[in-house]
């Protein structure tokens, strides 16, 4: 990897990780949703950086389209009936999973080779998802439909009985 | 200056950790949910740095394939958290 690409690199992981910490522990549902498409922004230029260009892309579109779902007017918000004790366990939790991660990928012995790809790769991802792991994408594809019309009927559960 | 499979795996254990930190320290559902995405790119920033650094010869692009496949399934997690949250948040 050249200098500018890590540069790239390291520049979109800034942004990745501001844009985590915001939607983790910022307020208002509008600077969670400027924190989700900072991540997606993030993501996006950290995927171009490792010559993944379309996956990029797709992840910005997504992350865009979390961000309008969370800032948007219909967001409702719910209280959780979790203790402060078992918000505390789970955040020395997550203090853990990453002490373990951080440790085991800095300390782990990966073999590394060449990368003959290009930086977007359109043709190579179309070929895996449309021909040999189409049955991977079409599951997601229900999943989505089914996630989608979820939504839409509990959106609409709620103008009904407004 | 240069970037490689570490550096990727550091970034993406950080992402993963912030989005489980949010999920759990959120006393907000919904908030709680809009973490879910933030984990989710973490794992994807993990599988594209293992496709990019660590692809055993040739172009092996299946690191790619699953982050694709991962931020879809993240939009529709947030989508139907958000409509259940949105049904239950009238009762």
């Amino acid at each position: 990897m050249d200098s500018l690409h890590a540069t790239g690199f390291y520049v979109s992981s800034g942004v990745l990780l501001i844009g985590a910490l915001a939607v983790a522990l910022l307020p208002g549902r509008e600077q969670r949703g400027a924190g989700l498409l900072a991540v997606g922004l993030g993501l996006a230029g950290a995927c171009y950086s490792l010559s993944a260009g379309f996956a990029g892309a797709v992840a910005f579109v997504c992350y865009a389209g979390c961000a309008v779902m969370v800032a948007g007017p219909r967001y409702r918000s719910i209280a959780g009936t979790a203790g402060v004790a078992w918000r505390q366990a789970g955040a020395l939790g997550a203090a853990l999973v990453l002490a373990v991660l951080v440790y085991s990928s800095w300390r782990g012995n990966f073999v590394s080779a060449p990368f003959k790809g290009g930086p977007f790769n359109a043709v190579a991802l179309g070929r895996l998802l449309f021909a040999h792991d189409v049955v991977a994408t079409e599951a997601i594809a229900l999943f989505g439909l089914l996630a989608i019309v979820g939504a839409a009927a509990g959106w609409r559960f709620r103008e009904r009985t407004r | 200056m240069t970037a490689g499979l570490v550096a990727a795996l550091v970034v993406a254990c950080a992402v993963v950790a912030v989005g489980v930190f949010g999920a759990t320290w959120r006393r907000d559902v919904s908030a709680a949910v809009a973490t879910i995405p933030v984990m989710f790119a973490g794992a994807c920033l993990a599988f594209v740095g293992v496709a990019r650094f660590a692809a055993a010869g040739g172009t092996h692009l299946l690191g790619q394939e699953f982050a694709v496949l991962l931020v879809v399934a993240a939009v529709a997690l947030v989508a139907l958290g958000l409509g259940i949250a949105g049904r239950e948040g009238n009762r």
